[in-house]
């Protein structure tokens, strides 16, 4: 007999539901559609109420996502300050007993080279209001500020305070490797002035003020910039660096170009403190600068870090859509005349510029100038300028003129035996410091330039 | 809150972004005004002196900006369009106008050529 419905039907029963192909027979439909009806599976999604999917089971479930408290958002700044903290002080160091502190007579005494000395809270204090210390140097490893005094921070300091303490005017570059200890010893300069109760003025970083980060006024009736904001900033620190020295000094000059009264009985440190407003920042520097100057004052050390980054041409624009060169920013030329022997230091005075080499701008004139000061002062022939190379810049062979050229190398194996004792004690080296492992360290970082010692040895346990 | 050209600017705003703001004024001439009132790169609203923030909108009511430069774009567009060329219809269709095929990749025609090209004008005080 054959079925009422076609084989195909039969085969696939939901088919009929929505093509019935024959309605000649009414006895076979009832049988098939009850068979096959999806009441059947109705029911059960209405008795199991579980889950509705075919495939329940089969599914890979995850657990839903939990939403976190994203918690309160991070300040304008915020992530700027973190970056830029300087740690000088770590609890979990250990205490290394037996060092002495630093004066003004450890820097240059030729017997304290090669021996790691502290630093005195009060010169710390300085040195942070000056920022001296870099973010980049690892004070936060140990329990308190130390450093080595190398045998070239004893020649340099020593060499400096002997001629300022007959008034003459040293004028240094600070150069080398990257990462031998250039900004170290800009430090144990500062260290010296501050000992040595000079009036100590430093431009930590001279990128700050060249690559348009900060603004920036046109001074009236000249060709040149300020950085107001900085420069406010800068007083500040000068105030709170030099308030002993400076508060015992009066103001000798009439300034009546000043927005406010300078008597004759007014401290310097009143004048550096003077002033809130950014209008003013210049003069007033400028004013205290000249006060500086008179004959009779402490001696001037003046510091720079980062000196190449102030011989090239800045982000600032002027008026008329042309760069600025950074040595017609005021401060910058300040420093540049001061460098290059243009300004007269009637008490002396120590200008260092520190240069930079793991950040720095390549500059031929800057090259070429060092190059021909350094000739000049071990008395060799002077290099001439290439004569293809049209893009020398004379305002940095100006500013460079004359400069005596301090070249810092590796430290000697006796001096990184004293360093690795010292990090051995504080804990942070965890090997025997005999002369076999400071061989090894000394030579790994070629020939013991102190940033590589430190990555070879300490950055296991850097965080 | 701070006002240049009676539009209201948040004070955390940069000084280049604000600038870029108005219709017809790009990276180049921002550049150079800010330049010309010795305004940093960098520099925020919060720290423009009220004094330059006067001269800025002295500076730009003198400009061809914003809702002047919109209307000019679209008189342009408007005279193609009433002249009834070839150019003009191509703008209302919102087709390629200089002579592209239009098989495919036409997607900034279709953005570009409208007779209301630029946008409606900005809402004072906006």
């Amino acid at each position: 007999m054959a079925a009422p419905n076609c084989w195909r039907c039969l085969a696939r029963p939901s088919q009929r539901l929505l093509a019935p192909t024959s309605t000649s027979s009414s006895l076979a439909v009832p049988v098939t559609t009850a068979t096959f009806s999806t009441s059947a599976r109705l029911a059960k999604k209405e008795g199991g109420g579980l889950s509705s999917h075919v495939r329940t089971g089969k599914k890979l479930v995850l657990g839903r996502k939990k939403k976190q408290d994203p918690g309160k958002p991070v300040l304008p700044g915020e992530r700027k300050a973190f970056r830029k903290r300087i740690q000088l002080s770590n609890d979990n160091a250990l205490e290394v007993p037996g060092l002495a502190q630093v004066t003004a007579a450890t820097l240059v005494d030729p017997a304290a080279a090669g021996k790691i000395v502290g630093l005195p809270d009060a010169l710390i204090d300085q040195l942070r209001t000056v920022e001296a210390f870099k973010p980049t140097q690892n004070w936060g490893l140990f329990r308190s500020p130390h450093m080595l005094v190398r045998q070239e921070t004893v020649d340099l300091i020593k060499d400096m305070t002997d001629k300022v303490q007959k008034k003459q005017t040293v004028r240094t570059v600070i150069t080398g490797e990257r990462g031998s200890g250039k900004s170290i010893l800009g430090l144990q300069v500062l260290s010296a002035g501050l000992l040595n109760k000079w009036v100590v003025i430093n431009i930590p970083e001279a990128q700050e003020l060249s690559t348009a980060h900060t603004d920036y006024s046109p001074i009236p009736k000249s060709e040149m910039f300020s950085h107001p904001t900085y420069i406010l900033k800068l007083m500040q620190a000068i105030y709170s660096a030099n308030k002993d020295i400076l508060s015992k000094l009066q103001v000798g000059l009439e300034h009546i170009h000043l927005p406010f009264s300078v008597p004759r009985s007014m401290s310097l440190a009143a004048l550096a403190n003077a002033t809130k407003e950014p209008d003013f920042a210049w003069p007033t520097f400028h004013a205290l600068w000249q006060e500086l100057l008179l004959p009779g004052r402490p001696p001037i050390m003046f510091n720079l870090d980062g000196l190449s980054h102030m011989m090239r041409v800045s982000d600032y624009r002027n008026p008329a859509f042309e760069l600025i060169h950074c040595h017609d920013l005021a401060l910058l030329r300040l420093f540049a005349d001061a460098l290059g022997g243009k300004t007269q230091f009637p008490n002396g005075a120590a200008i260092t510029g520190v240069m930079t080499k793991g950040n720095c701008p390549k500059l031929p004139s800057v090259d070429m100038a060092l190059e021909q000061a350094a000739a000049a002062q071990a008395g060799t022939e002077i290099p001439a300028r290439d004569p293809f190379y049209r893009k020398y810049d004379d305002r940095v062979f100006d500013a460079l003129k004359g400069v005596s050229v301090f070249n810092v190398k590796g430290v000697s194996k006796p001096e990184a035996r004293a360093l690795m004792e010292y990090w051995a004690a504080s804990g942070v080296l965890r090997m025997r410091v005999d002369e076999k492992n400071v061989s090894e360290k000394w030579t790994l970082a070629g020939s013991g330039v102190l940033g590589e010692m430190e990555r070879a040895s300490l950055y296991v346990v850097r965080l | 809150m701070v006002f240049i050209m009676s539009v209201n600017f948040h004070p955390r705003k940069l000084v280049k972004k604000t600038l870029e703001t108005f219709y017809g004024l790009g990276a180049q001439t921002s550049a150079r005004i800010m330049a010309k009132y010795s305004i940093h790169p960098l520099a925020r609203l919060e720290t423009v002196p009220p004094k330059t923030i006067t001269s800025l909108t002295a500076e730009l009511s003198t400009m061809t900006i914003d809702n002047d430069a919109r209307r000019l774009v679209q008189d342009n567009i408007q005279r193609l369009r009433d002249m009834g060329t070839y150019r003009g219809r191509r703008h209302a269709m919102g087709l390629p106008v200089r002579g592209q095929k239009t098989r495919n990749q036409i997607v900034t025609a279709r953005k570009l050529n409208i007779l209301e090209r630029g946008g409606g004008d900005r809402p004072m005080g906006s």
